[in-house]
């Protein structure tokens, strides 16, 4: 097994006329890996994810997937199931047409059947495009995507739409496929879904790396947070803490255990109740919110 | 491309307006035009009715209907979708105008040889055939330009109007008239040397090498409209 990076991404540059939508961003996606791009609306995710995908071409920099320019599609795309952020299918064909029509062409090999079943849309397989659900559509998306089993899968807001049932299978199958080695290339706005299933996690803001690295190392470089209420009036506090906008009130911490018993302490010897009382560290959701402050 | 061009001859089959508006109305209309030959043979040649044929099936449905189709796949992003594959820009556009064109070539075939049997059999078969494949070329040609200042099926039958009418009326005008006058320009006009083609093909009566001549222009109209359509032709919708 080759130990070169399935994706690799360099100094790249998108620009629209004025507008610098990606500036000198650089990263790699090894095999196997889940990597998910986050960030912010207008952050470059989609322009960083299109050009990966070959379907946007740089401005400057070097964009190599498989070791190929992802435009040469020949190449790289019967290895590569591409799920759009939006469906892309004519309204005019059937479920199964389009699954067909479109994995035929990735040159793959799969059964209409056995794809449909995973997506759960065997009983629409005769149902034309145009009346089927938005969720329905994301899945027939989903079916083309992983028809054949590719090695490398990009998934642009996959959960976007979907009902929770719908949102478990994808991220089933999904796994089904990591197991087999499949590399995935992910954005989100659930950042749970990040936060769960990404090995590695790129931040975008303002076209360029906020933060990178495992989930556990995006939050580490973050204060944990203890959130709670108190009835008023109450003593002063024994730390320093911010009085948040519901009037419950925020402390930042790197050590948690010690701040949360110096806290608890305090409330027992006064007989005071924490309301609500929230202690953990901090999540993705915190280091987005400090990147809308920035 | 063969499994894009399928799915295409699916869909026109099932969507009745584009069946209508691109395939049944040039067919009634040529057939109205064979029917009343003598009247029309009578102000011009059975030439001419031959070159109103092939224009109108070329014009309404070839060229409109291929407008009419990229302008939706790329609204609705069927386009991209093709592109996220592992499908070439050439073989996919190929796929998605072959069907219409195959539609063309064969009710123009039908078209003219029924009028061929009610009327007399074209003169020049081979020449008749080179210009109708030359016509054929340049409105696909036209059409992926024109596509590409498309932005809905409901604007191609706007923007497509300046092409259909255009071409009908120099193929009329040329073909009624003649190129005996002002002979230059009626040559050069898109659809006017291709009309005299047919013309002469059918009603015979002008030397080969004349006749080639003719092809120049339509073959100019026809890397015209391709310079046109690399420049012109978008494969996403506009943000």
């Amino acid at each position: 097994m080759s130990t070169t990076p399935v994706i690799e991404v360099e100094q790249l540059n998108v620009t629209y006329g004025d507008f610098h939508a990606v500036r000198d961003l650089s990263f790699q996606v090894r095999r196997g890996e889940l990597y998910a791009l986050l960030g912010t609306n207008g952050a470059g995710k989609t322009s960083t994810l299109e050009t990966v995908e070959g379907h946007r071409t740089q401005t400057s920099g070097t964009v190599r997937v498989f070791g190929q320019s992802p435009r040469n599609r020949r190449a790289v795309r019967p290895r590569t199931g591409i799920m759009l952020q939006e469906s892309g299918f004519t309204p005019d064909l059937t479920v199964t047409e389009s699954v067909r029509l479109i994995g035929t062409l990735t040159r793959r090999t799969d059964r209409v059947e056995r794809v449909l079943d995973i997506v759960g849309l065997t009983g629409k397989a005769g149902t034309k495009v145009s009346q089927l659900s938005g969720g329905e559509k994301r899945r027939l998306d989903f079916a083309t995507a992983v028809y054949g089993g590719p090695e490398l899968l990009f998934l642009d807001e996959p959960t976007t739409g979907l009902d929770i049932q719908s949102r478990d299978a994808l991220w089933s199958t999904v796994d089904r496929l990591r197991e087999n080695g499949t590399t995935v290339v992910l954005t989100t706005h659930y950042l749970e879904e990040a936060q769960q299933y990404a090995d590695r996690i790129g931040l975008m803001h303002r076209g360029t790396f906020h933060r990178e690295g495992t989930v556990a190392e995006l939050t580490r470089a973050l204060p944990a947070v203890i959130r709670f209420g108190l009835p008023a009036p109450a003593p002063a506090l024994p730390l320093p803490a911010m009085r948040e906008r519901d009037g419950r009130y925020l402390v930042e911490t790197f050590g948690l255990q010690k701040d949360l018993y110096t806290l608890l302490r305090w409330a027992e010897d006064h007989g005071l109740e924490l309301r609500e009382l929230a202690a953990g560290p901090t999540g993705l959701d915190d280091v987005f919110r400090a990147l809308g402050d920035a | 491309m063969l499994s894009i061009a399928l799915s295409e001859l699916i869909q026109v089959f099932r969507n009745r307006l584009v069946l209508v508006t691109s395939f049944v109305i040039p067919v009634v209309v040529s057939a109205y035009f064979v029917y009343q030959h003598d009247v029309f043979a009578e102000t011009a040649s059975l030439g001419y009715i031959a070159a109103i044929v092939t224009f109108t099936v070329c014009a309404f449905g070839l060229y409109a209907g291929s407008v009419t189709t990229l302008a939706s796949r790329r609204q609705n992003l069927f386009l991209k979708r093709l592109r996220s594959t592992a499908a070439g820009d050439a073989g996919i556009l190929t796929g998605l105008v072959l069907p219409v064109t195959v539609v063309a070539l064969v009710q123009v075939t039908t078209i003219l040889t029924a009028f061929a049997m009610v009327t007399t059999a074209p003169k020049n078969v081979v020449l008749l055939v080179v210009a109708v494949l030359a016509t054929v070329v340049m409105m696909v040609g036209l059409a992926l330009a024109t596509a590409g200042l498309t932005n809905s099926p409901e604007h191609a039958q706007v923007t497509t109007l300046p092409v259909t009418l255009g071409v009908i009326a120099v193929a009329s005008w040329v073909g009624i008239s003649g190129t005996d006058d002002l002979t230059l320009l009626k040559r050069l006009l898109p659809g006017g040397s291709a009309t005299e083609l047919v013309v002469n093909a059918w009603n015979g009566g002008t030397a080969m090498t004349d006749s080639l001549l003719l092809l120049a222009p339509t073959l100019a109209w026809v890397v015209v409209a391709a310079a046109l359509a690399a420049r012109l032709f978008r494969w996403e919708p506009r943000r």
